[in-house]
């Protein structure tokens, strides 16, 4: 059975949620971006445009993951989980997907990762259709223009939304009050996409162009300023560091942190060898990374199209400018 | 140095600069007493009641300041001799920072300040790594209190310190801000290393570089960006020796003056 609430019943919604969960919504910050953030009364923004993702609720900036304390024999080592009961409002179909990609990742192929693991298990997710394109997205070519694995999926119509349970945990939360049932059909949420990319064998055909021009005439133009991939969903690269406290017996804590294939530091190992000094080996890296290795090691996208790293980019590098030059170059070169 | 139970010896010495970087130690209050329990401060004019030399060995020594006089270095070089490990601190000491704004005027007014100021060596402003060995940098104008503490924990545990070595725009999108560039302001963000928390652009100022450039700086990339912004020559060579010595790569903005 679907549902349908009004629109005014939303900020209604959320606070009586907020008394069992942390609740987060869209909502604009003070300098004007539209952020994910915890609800407490704040206008929730519908907005297609929004340059953050809830990336940070799952691969937080800064994670702490263990304390240690040293013991007569050996150490003491707290592993911590985050096991805060959480949900989000109005994450988009192109976030979902980007789930869907790290779970592949950290819950399937590594085994389990269990910091990851824990936020998700606790998160339950309200995602909001698109009803319209937003400036640089290219879902449709992904085929990530749909929300899949939320708990429950909103469409807006008119002054009201279409509310569609997916999980039993989502039904759950559906107050009986503010949501009536409905029989109607869902209303289309099909967008037509200004940004198209040509994904016809596109992982094969990207990696082909490895040693193609365009890598480094695109990076002449880079800062590797890193904005593209912290604000893109499925960047999860980290790197680990530990703090203290002052004092004998002291306690300390491991931190995981996010980090950036766009960076020398990134790429220096042990001995201080850097594996990809030249700016547009670590440019490529992150293209292919998206568009060739993810396909080829877990059988999907990384990329799932929200453009977020064109619109972000000082310089307007391009991604699937990148990636339809490279395939065009490929393909007449292979005629 | 290990978790030792002995306390270790610390002294903060001031070149040429405002002594903000100690001051900006001081501002710890509470928690410089929590680093208290493992350090002793040997040597400071700024943080101790009397001041007189010390001749006892330092463990660490924190040096702020430029070195612009021939007393500077005199003053730094035997500094480097007693001290197992040397931190320059701030903008001064690591890439000469205000005082080297110097080495950017146009000769005429260089000659002027010349006979007013106290002798200089070769006419230029140095940062410290120009005489001796800098182990570690703490960044900035000044200084990042939390990094400092940061660093003194890590040393003091027997772990190695690390450089960030990420750029300013690394930290601005982790806390959300609009990006000043696509505002069409000129921010020097993307070529200045982090460690701020991105300060100046979450409050809607530019960053003028004061953290010193990355080692992977695009300049050329940046300053054609600059030019497309509006900014002229005489503007862009201004924001990148505001902090900086001109980079070689952006010769052409020095021109005829």
């Amino acid at each position: 059975m679907n549902y349908v609430l009004s629109k005014e019943d939303l900020a209604p919604f959320l606070a009586q949620l907020s008394k069992r969960f942390q609740v987060i919504v869209p909502a604009k910050n003070d300098s004007g971006i539209v952020t994910f953030q915890e609800f407490s009364g704040q206008e929730v923004c519908l907005e297609t445009e929004r340059l953050s993702s809830p990336k940070k609720f799952f691969r937080p900036a800064k994670e702490k993951i263990f304390s240690f304390a040293k013991k007569k024999e050996g150490y003491e080592v707290k592993p911590v989980f985050d096991k805060t009961k959480r949900v989000i409002f109005g994450i988009r179909p192109c976030d979902t997907h980007a789930l869907q990609a790290l779970d592949e990742l950290f819950i399937r192929y590594y085994g389990l990762d269990q910091f990851y693991s824990s936020r998700r298990k606790n998160t339950l997710l309200i995602a909001l259709q698109c009803t319209k394109a937003c400036e640089n997205g290219f879902c449709q070519s992904m085929g990530t223009s749909q929300a899949v694995g939320a708990d429950i999926v909103f469409t807006e119509r008119g002054d009201e939304f279409f509310v569609r349970p997916e999980t039993e945990a989502g039904r759950a939360i559906l107050d009986r009050k503010l949501f009536k049932q409905t029989g109607d059909a869902e209303p289309s949420s099909k967008i037509s996409c200004k940004v198209s990319l040509e994904t016809h064998n596109l992982a094969e055909n990207i990696y082909r162009g490895f040693e193609s021009p365009v890598w480094k005439q695109e990076a002449e133009r880079c800062l590797s300023c890193t904005s593209c991939t912290q604000v893109c969903p499925t960047c999860y690269c980290y790197t680990t560091d530990d703090e203290f406290e002052f004092g004998s017996g002291s306690k300390s804590s491991r931190f995981r942190f996010l980090d950036s294939c766009q960076l020398k530091r990134f790429t220096t190992v042990a001995g201080n060898h850097m594996f990809r000094a030249s700016r547009s080996s670590r440019l490529r890296q992150f293209v292919l990374h998206k568009f060739s290795y993810y396909q080829e090691n877990h059988g999907m996208q990384l990329c799932v199209g929200c453009g977020r790293c064109i619109s972000v980019c000082p310089t307007k590098i391009s991604l699937v400018e990148i990636a339809n030059s490279i395939q065009k170059q490929v393909l007449e070169g292979a005629k | 140095m290990k978790l030792a139970s002995k306390k270790a010896k610390v002294g903060f010495f001031s070149l040429s600069c405002c002594e903000g970087c100690v001051l900006a130690v001081l501002d710890l209050e509470e928690k410089l007493l929590q680093a208290f329990k493992q350090i002793e401060i040997v040597e400071s004019r700024l943080l101790m009641e009397k001041v007189k030399p010390s001749a006892l060995r330092l463990d660490i020594a924190f040096v702020e300041g430029s070195v612009v006089s021939k007393h500077d270095l005199n003053k730094l070089q035997y500094i480097r001799e007693k001290s197992d490990f040397l931190v320059a601190l701030g903008a001064c000491a690591t890439i000469a920072g205000i005082p080297g704004i110097r080495n950017a005027l146009p000769p005429g007014l260089k000659e002027k300040i010349k006979r007013q100021a106290i002798k200089p060596i070769k006419e230029k402003v140095f940062p410290l790594t120009a005489f001796v060995k800098v182990d570690y940098l703490l960044q900035g104008c000044s200084i990042n209190e939390q990094e400092f503490l940061d660093f003194l924990n890590k040393f003091l545990h027997g772990a190695k310190p690390r450089l960030q070595e990420v750029p300013v725009c690394f930290e601005c999108k982790l806390r959300e801000n609009a990006c000043l560039l696509l505002k069409g302001e000129a921010c020097l963000g993307p070529v200045t290393y982090a460690g701020c928390d991105a300060l100046c652009p979450s409050q809607n100022v530019q960053c003028i570089g004061c953290r010193g450039f990355t080692n992977d700086a695009n300049f050329e990339s940046l300053d054609a960006l600059f030019k497309e912004i509006g900014l002229s020559r005489k503007e862009r060579y201004n924001l990148f020796t505001y902090f900086n010595q001109l980079p070689e790569q952006l010769k052409h903005l020095k021109g005829d003056r």
